[in-house]
């Protein structure tokens, strides 16, 4: 029974270390996109057979996708300025699955020693090869169905290339960070980052292809939730 | 009558002179005592001390602070109650001491008793097993005195036992009663030990009368504590007026931390030397007692005054400021003087000859570097550079190149044409400035472009065979290697070769096709390679090249010499061998292209063009300029300086006449064909510097051999290959021997640079390598790189192929690789993880991979046998990145894992083993291996 109760004391002590300040914000929004949407370049997969396979009806490029409530998926929004503080990196691992002979997720955020399990969930050889600046640059190949293999960037970089030389379509890319500020948009066009707290900061936005955009937000405190409104033209 | 004085003199004024001269002897001698005691170094080492003594006041008071004083305190207090109980029992542990004494005299008998029966024992046991060996009936005798001395001894044995054991308990005791204290003294001790060492060091630098007797003067001759210090150098000598005389170097008598730690921000001359892993610790490469200091900085090694030993200030203000702190003024009679700090890199090539570049010596390696490119060697004579080449292109066909009307533009003003250009200007300089002389050199101009477009032939060069797309050309030039050496349109950062802009308004596109597609068809001794173009390459190539226009250029108008300069220059040229009258004469037969021609002749013979460039009638002609071979120690009397207010300095001189060649007229009233020729390179002050580091380094200075850096033969042949990278500027494509490539400043993706060559020597075949060099293929062909064809001779691959091997570590076989024995069971192994790894879905050669994209075009591994060496493919396969970085190779080992833990028992080290070994047997036209080993099998390189 004691040890019970000191575990759950453990527990609530772990709980409440990791949740919000009281008076922390959270940051949320959309990313419009503008114009019509670029016709997706078909993917010629014949380089594997057995990404044709599964992909019968064919693959088309997934460098720019646009929503249906015309908006952008894929953006990679940040706090870029602003943050004070140190935030240890979390144990638990980002996954980053190579499925279909394509990259899930294609966009995400990491932070710095965070680890990234890579997973192979295709039958075919993949190679994941890293291509940051600021850390060390990583190839690893994966020939077996199922296999994980863990890793890690030691320094901040938006954002840091994932290529695989033997599909060349696939590629993706991390916002790696020393703080959780960050999120992704998803088929909304939705993005949100949670537990900031009070501050003068100035947020990016990342996309493949049309690049960077930035925004001064100023958190006054107390629960507040801020709405940003982005937009990108096509 | 009072009695006439005897003598002839008058005694008080010989008392008064007698005392005069007592008095100035003594004034002499105490000035003399005087002079003799007050030297300069003296002062110096004063300072010294009292900076060391500051420092170690320093330390002290750091050391007092790092003391826990209440640990102290309440240890002192410990300790002092300790003693106090100590004293309490005074008298027991003096009875202690005193029972111990004669405890111990006790033993000392017993002991000595112990030992007289054992020897007893022996000498009883001797006899009886002598006379029981020889049935003497003294035996039983003996058994019998055996048995009681040993019973006897046994007695005793037990005793001295007993005591021991008595004595032991008393001397613990008498320690335990001590023992805290003692304790306690040991942990104050230990507290206080860095204060007390630093206090015993400030009372050994604090003044005292005893130093100040040992240093006074005429005391000071028994053991001064301020003396002289020196390195005496067995093996070198210094010139003193043509006398061999040991050198000796007393610099450390002022320069007193300069091989100790901790002086690295003391004031000069105090501070400590830089990069003592490098100079002066006896662990360096050039430890002070056998390098000395003047070896290398030059100065006057036996001086011990400021100014005597020849210091140089490093600019005019430093001048004027030493002159007035230390009266300092220039050493007239010492040649050898100070080098300024930045020059003192030359002296390192006294000891390390017949190298390319000096380790760490940066400003010495640019400044040889520079002088290769800029083709020095072609004028002047310097011993040990007699091996380099002529920098400018070979004019044997020139005619079929350029036009006369370029010819003249080029050579009146080559930077109008490019400012990158390394051909310097000739003609129009400050000493050719006056109306009359600019006409005088446009003759000259005139002439050397007649001559030339006479004296060349024409090459035959063919139109390009199909049109050229100029857009096509300019992605070839940018993505098949051109930029390694050249730079186009912004585009490139390599000045080894020339920059190609503006190349339409110097020749045509037939020119550029057929240099293209062969260079050594134009010009044989080029070091452009082949890139093995293909005719719509080459005339892509062409289409881009001629469409860069200087336009400026082409609008300048030729050069039209007076026809009066031409006959001037004929005339002068005549009147140096006959009399005026008949040079008129002759010039008067001459025809005006005659006149020209020879005007052309002799200012190219005046000019020494053939220097850098083959031109016909040239072919044996001898350099014009000054050999340079000792110019490190010219004889500052023989540098003409003029009328030019500049430091008389041999490296003042250098960098100004590096600077404005011609400057040295200035003011001079002097014939044409007197004036300095040396052309102008518009060299910048940091460029100049270095070749004024370049120029002092040249000297025949002997230095005895076992002073200097010798090289091995292999280290002798790597210098040779050292010389043909530079050559043929290898690390222009490829990161070699410490220089990363130059094309990799500005390809993007590491993947699409040409290949890392460190360590090739490791990792390919000998053979190969030879064969490769002579003859390229393409290894890698997502590359748009070229490896070209430089037309290597035998040797020169040769001497490559010991380079490359050598630099790591490798010994030169040609024999050709000897494959390990493997198992068939491995193989099968190595061939079911080949397949398992998908090896071939990279490495697979065929045009349907080809159109798939880069990485599908990964090496064949079929050329892996022929190739590659065992061992590296190990170190490969483990993991690509550190071999070569970037490479789209991924490792399937990632630190040191496999994802196979059921092949061979999931060792990594035997998989990649099998792979490797699976590899070397692979076979073209199937995916399995020959189903025999190999016919000589032999094990695998140790």
């Amino acid at each position: 029974m004691k040890t019970m109760l000191a575990l759950g004391v453990a527990f609530a002590l772990i709980f409440t270390a990791g949740l919000p300040a009281a008076d922390a914000a959270t940051l949320a929004g959309k990313v419009a996109f503008e114009g019509t949407a670029p016709v997706a370049e078909k993917m010629a997969m014949d380089a594997d057979p057995t990404c044709q396979m599964l992909h019968p009806d064919g693959a088309v490029a997934d460098d720019v996708i646009v929503n249906s409530n015309g908006t952008l998926k894929n953006v990679f929004v940040y706090v870029k300025e602003g943050v004070t503080g140190t935030f240890p990196a979390p144990t638990d691992a980002v996954q980053f699955d190579q499925h279909g002979c394509q990259y899930t997720p294609k966009v995400f955020g990491i932070q710095v020693n965070q680890p990234l399990e890579i997973i192979n969930s295709d039958n075919t050889l993949h190679n994941v090869h890293a291509l940051p600046q600021n850390s060390k640059e990583f190839n690893l190949g994966m020939p077996i169905q199922g296999m994980k293999l863990k890793k890690t960037f030691t320094s901040p970089e938006v954002m840091v290339k994932i290529k695989c030389e033997v599909h060349p379509w696939m590629s993706a890319y991390a916002g790696v960070l020393e703080h959780p500020f960050y999120g992704v948009t998803n088929e909304e066009g939705a993005f949100e980052i949670k537990n900031l707290p009070p501050g003068n900061y100035v947020v990016e936005t990342w996309h493949e292809k049309y690049g960077a955009q930035t925004q001064n937000v100023t958190i006054a405190g107390a629960d507040e939730a801020k709405e940003l409104a982005f937009s990108y033209k096509g | 009558m009072p009695k006439e004085n005897p003598t002839l003199y008058s005694v008080p004024k010989t008392t008064m002179w007698f005392a005069i001269v007592s008095l100035i002897l003594l004034g002499s001698l105490i000035w003399t005592v005087y002079a003799d005691y007050a030297r300069e170094w003296k002062t110096w080492q004063r300072q010294f001390v009292r900076l060391k003594l500051e420092k170690a006041r320093a330390e002290l008071a750091q050391a007092e602070q790092g003391v826990d004083v209440k640990k102290l305190e309440e240890l002192n207090r410990r300790h002092a109650e300790a003693q106090k109980s100590l004293a309490a029992r005074r008298a027991e542990i003096r009875r202690l001491q005193k029972d111990l004494a004669k405890r111990d005299l006790e033993l000392g008998k017993v002991r000595t008793r112990a030992q007289d029966l054992k020897q007893y024992e022996d000498s009883y046991k001797y006899y009886f097993e002598e006379y029981r060996l020889h049935r003497d009936p003294r035996a039983a005798e003996y058994e019998a005195k055996l048995g009681e001395v040993r019973a006897e001894a046994e007695k005793v044995k037990r005793e001295l036992e007993g005591l021991e054991a008595a004595r032991e308990i008393e001397a613990r005791q008498a320690d335990e009663y001590q023992a805290g204290e003692k304790e306690l003294a040991i942990q104050i001790e230990e507290l206080v030990k860095a204060k007390k060492t630093a206090a015993a060091k400030v009372k050994k630098l604090n003044p005292s009368l005893v130093t100040e007797l040992l240093n006074a003067p005429m005391l000071d001759f028994i053991a001064p504590t301020l003396r002289i210090q020196q390195v005496v150098l067995e093996d070198l000598r210094d010139d003193y007026h043509f006398i061999q005389v040991q050198k000796v170097d007393r610099c450390t008598t002022c320069h007193l931390g300069i091989d100790q730690k901790g002086f690295e921000d003391a004031p000069q001359p105090f501070r400590t030397h830089p990069k003592p892993e490098l100079f002066l610790s006896p662990s360096s490469p050039h430890p002070i007692e056998k390098v000395g200091c003047t070896v290398c900085h030059s100065g006057s090694g036996h001086a011990v005054s400021f100014t005597e030993a020849a210091h140089t200030p490093r600019n005019e203000e430093q001048m004027k400021e030493w002159q007035k702190k230390y009266r300092w003024r220039p050493m007239e009679k010492w040649d050898a003087k100070m080098l300024p700090l930045d020059h003192t890199e030359a002296s390192c090539a006294k000891c390390h000859r017949n190298v390319v570049e000096v380790p760490q010596a940066e400003r010495l390696n640019r400044g040889r570097r520079m002088a290769e490119t800029y083709g020095c060697f072609g004028c002047h004579k310097i011993e040990g550079f007699e091996n380099r080449w002529k920098v400018g292109p070979s004019l044997f066909n020139v005619q079929s190149k350029v036009k006369a009307d370029w010819l003249t533009r080029w050579l009146a003003d080559p930077k109008s044409f490019r400012a990158s250009t390394r051909m310097p200007q000739i003609f129009h300089l400050s000493n050719a400035s006056a109306p009359e002389e600019k006409k005088i050199n446009d003759a000259a101009i005139e002439g050397i472009a007649a001559y030339l477009m006479k004296n060349s032939d024409a090459a035959e060069l063919a139109e390009p065979p199909v049109p050229g797309d100029a857009g096509r050309g300019r992605k070839l030039v940018e993505e098949t290697g051109c930029l390694g050496c050249h730079t186009v349109d912004g585009k490139g950062t390599s000045r080894f070769g020339p920059e190609l802009s503006g190349l339409g308004s110097k020749t045509s596109a037939a020119w550029v096709f057929t240099w293209v597609k062969d260079p050594k068809h134009f010009s044989p001794d080029t070091r452009m390679p082949n890139l093995r173009l293909t005719d719509q390459e080459a005339s892509d190539i062409a289409a881009y090249l001629v469409s860069l226009k200087n336009e400026a250029f082409e609008k300048t108008p030729p050069v039209r010499p007076e026809p009066a300069a031409v006959d001037w220059l004929v005339l002068e040229n005549f009147k140096k061998t006959m009399r005026a009258s008949e040079a008129e004469a002759e010039l008067a037969k001459m025809s005006p292209e005659a006149k020209l021609q020879f005007v052309g002749k002799s200012s190219i013979a005046h000019q020494g063009c053939y220097a850098c460039h083959d031109i016909k009638g040239f072919e044996e002609a001898k350099p014009i300029g000054t050999e340079l071979s000792d110019h490190g120690r010219k004889d500052i009397h023989q540098l003409d300086f003029g009328l030019i207010h500049i430091e008389h300095t041999r490296h003042g001189w250098f960098f100004q006449k590096l600077k404005e060649p011609r400057i040295f007229d200035r003011g001079k009233v002097k014939a044409y064909y007197e004036k300095l020729r040396m052309p102008d390179f518009n060299f910048t002050d940091e460029e100049a510097g270095a070749l004024v580091t370049f120029l002092l380094s040249l000297t025949r200075e002997e230095i005895p051999l076992e002073m200097q850096r010798l090289l091995n033969l292999k280290e002798q042949a790597v210098e040779s290959g050292r010389l043909l990278v530079s050559k043929f500027n290898c690390q222009g494509c490829h990161t070699l021997d410490g220089k990363t490539a130059e094309v990799r400043g500005f390809i993007e993706e590491a993947g699409n640079a040409p290949p890392v060559i460190d360590g090739e020597g490791a990792k390919v075949q000998q053979k190969w390598l030879h064969e490769f060099l002579r003859q390229p293929v393409t290894i890698r062909p997502w590359l748009t790189y070229r490896m070209p064809t430089f037309g290597f001779s035998d040797d020169h691959a040769k001497e490559l192929v010991e380079y490359f091997s050598y630099l790591a570590g490798e010994d030169v076989s040609y024999r050709g690789l000897e494959l390990p024995d493997v198992s068939l069971e491995k193989l099968g192994d190595g061939k079911m993880l080949f397949e398992k790894f998908q090896c071939v879905k990279c490495h697979k050669l065929d045009k349907a991979s080809a159109m798939l994209g880069a990485s599908f075009l990964a090496p064949d591994l079929v050329l892996s046998k022929a190739r590659l060496q065992p061992d590296w493919v190990i170190e490969w396969l483990k993991d690509p990145q550190v071999l070569q970085e970037g490479t789209m190779m991924p490792t399937f080992f990632p630190d040191g894992s496999t994802p196979l833990p059921d092949v061979l028992g999931g060792d990594p080290q035997q998989q990649i083993e099998a792979i490797r070994d699976y590899l070397f047997r692979y076979a073209p036209d199937e995916d399995a291996p020959a189903e025999t080993p190999p016919p000589a099998p032999v094990t695998p390189k140790s």
